[in-house]
């Protein structure tokens, strides 16, 4: 499929705000918690998805190595230690010059920018800024931070495509291995949450606000017709891509084959992809893996919880697939996990289809007519899963889509 | 400040990059027995810069220590012209 050598999924690795594991990550979605809370350190009253990372497991990255990292960087190198540990690479193949590293964020860390900024121009001035900002705020600083941490010699890439970022660096990886350029490509996304990040989306009016006496677990509702907005989360997932006859060469379990990936790009907008563009996304990478949607077992929704965002892929998607195939998304248990979200959320559908069992969107009490006339997922469901679609949107009018499962 | 005083203040900077206080001794060179880098040093001497408050970036004699002996002595001369009168070293 798509052209060149097969590519396949041997590990994962993620940092979450409901686990740091696949299985407890899929456990506690599958037990509809949610990790929304109001932020009260913030000051703002503003609500997020935080990860609680322990300072021991901060301190198990070498401070030789720490020192560069921001919590983004912090987030993304646990996360590909964990994914390279689960995929059983040896040290040698991770440092072989076939392997490359692909790590996506929206951005650097946000709370040393604001650290540093503050420092620049209320504090002392440069004198008192420590050279290590550079590499805590630059724009790569979770490809080059978690290649550092495993001694990655190959490839490194960092995409910043916002919420499209972890996706992107998956197809980015698979077409690193489908060329032929290299064998294995840890790749995936990671965001920090700051109040400056969600202080953005408010200011685009695409951040949630909570009723009054509303739970803050409540405020995430994908596709319901009560939604106003995200509510941003953070974490990091990052998968080992493997070109398929490497993975059995060295007996590596398989998780699952990538079929196909598609980006493109939203003519009409940088701040909101209509349907149309989706549309397009959607076709373009069910043609590159010459596969029929109705082969199509379930849809991990980009669905943050925006009025239009939710709108325009639920329009692009009932046109495709109309109700007959599964929807879900799981913004309303981890908020929207930004450039880690592509990923993390493949993370979570890999155990989904260990399980045999889909997750609900949480919080969709009642579907919005806008969005309906698709198989909503509205309870946990058993459901053999073999052909997966995973959708990312970012601001940017950046489309993406990849299509997963079981191998033929 | 005592010697004392200004041994625990430089003591503490170098704990701040996570050595063991028991590795702190006078003799011990940065670089090839703490295990710091130039990067290293830079936020050393911004950690101190606080603790001192002093300028420290440009000063052509706190680029020549070498071990954690010299930097208390460069603090010990230090606080002695301050207290003299001399002022803090630009």
């Amino acid at each position: 499929m798509n052209g060149g050598r097969r590519v396949v999924i041997t590990g994962c690795g993620v940092i979450s705000s409901l686990g740091n594991t696949p299985e407890e990550l899929y456990s506690r979605l599958a037990a509809g918690e949610s990790a929304v809370r109001i932020m009260t350190s913030w000051g703002t009253g503003q609500a997020a998805a935080p990860v609680d990372l322990p300072e021991d497991v901060i301190r198990s990255i070498p401070r030789a190595k720490r020192r560069f990292m921001g919590r983004v960087a912090v987030l993304s190198a646990l996360a590909g230690r964990r994914a390279a540990d689960s995929a059983g690479l040896s040290e040698e193949e991770i440092r072989s010059e076939r392997t490359g590293c692909v790590v996506g964020s929206t951005m650097g860390s946000t709370s040393e920018m604001d650290s540093s900024f503050r420092t620049l121009l209320t504090g002392g001035g440069i004198p008192e800024i420590s050279p290590m900002a550079f590499f805590k705020c630059a724009s790569h600083t979770t490809a080059f931070n978690a290649a550092s941490l495993l001694d990655i010699c190959g490839a490194v890439y960092s995409p910043s495509a916002a919420c499209a970022s972890g996706l992107q660096a998956a197809g980015i990886g698979m077409a690193l291995i489908s060329s032929g350029m290299q064998d294995v490509v840890l790749c995936g996304g990671a965001d920090e949450v700051t109040p400056l990040v969600s202080g953005c989306f408010e200011l685009m009016e695409a951040h949630a606000s909570s009723g009054e006496g509303q739970s803050p677990d409540r405020i995430a509702r994908p596709f319901d017709r009560k939604r106003n907005g995200l509510v941003c989360g953070e974490g990091a997932g990052i998968l080992v891509l493997e070109e398929y006859e490497h993975a059995r060469a060295r007996g590596a379990k398989i998780l699952a084959e990538i079929y196909s990936y598609a980006t493109c790009r939203c003519p009409g907008s940088v701040s909101q992809s209509d349907s149309s563009s989706v549309l397009r996304c959607v076709r373009d990478v069910y043609r590159k893996a010459d596969l029929t949607p109705a082969e199509t077992d379930y849809i991990s929704a980009h669905a943050t919880s925006t009025i239009q965002g939710d709108r325009a892929e639920a329009v692009a998607l009932r046109s495709v697939f109309g109700d007959s195939v599964p929807v879900s998304s799981l913004k309303g248990h981890l908020g929207h996990t930004l450039a880690a979200s592509g990923t993390l959320e493949i993370i979570a559908v890999l155990e989904m289809m260990k399980h045999g069992t889909l997750i609900p969107t949480r919080n969709l009490e009642e579907v919005d007519p806008e969005c309906g006339g698709l198989d909503h997922v509205r309870t946990l469901r058993a459901c053999p899963i073999r052909r997966v679609l995973k959708n990312c949107f970012a601001f940017g009018g950046i489309n993406s889509a990849m299509l997963f499962g079981k191998m033929d | 400040m005592t010697r004392e005083e200004i041994v625990e203040a430089v003591n503490a900077a170098f704990e701040e990059m996570e050595i063991p206080r028991e590795e702190l001794t006078p003799e011990k060179e940065f670089f090839k027995d703490l295990g710091l880098d130039s990067l290293d040093m830079v936020d050393l001497m911004i950690s101190l810069q606080r603790k001192f408050g002093v300028q420290l970036r440009q000063n052509e004699e706190i680029k020549k220590v070498r071990t954690l002996n010299d930097i208390y002595e460069f603090f010990v001369k230090l606080d002695a012209e301050r207290n003299a009168g001399a002022g803090p070293e630009k």
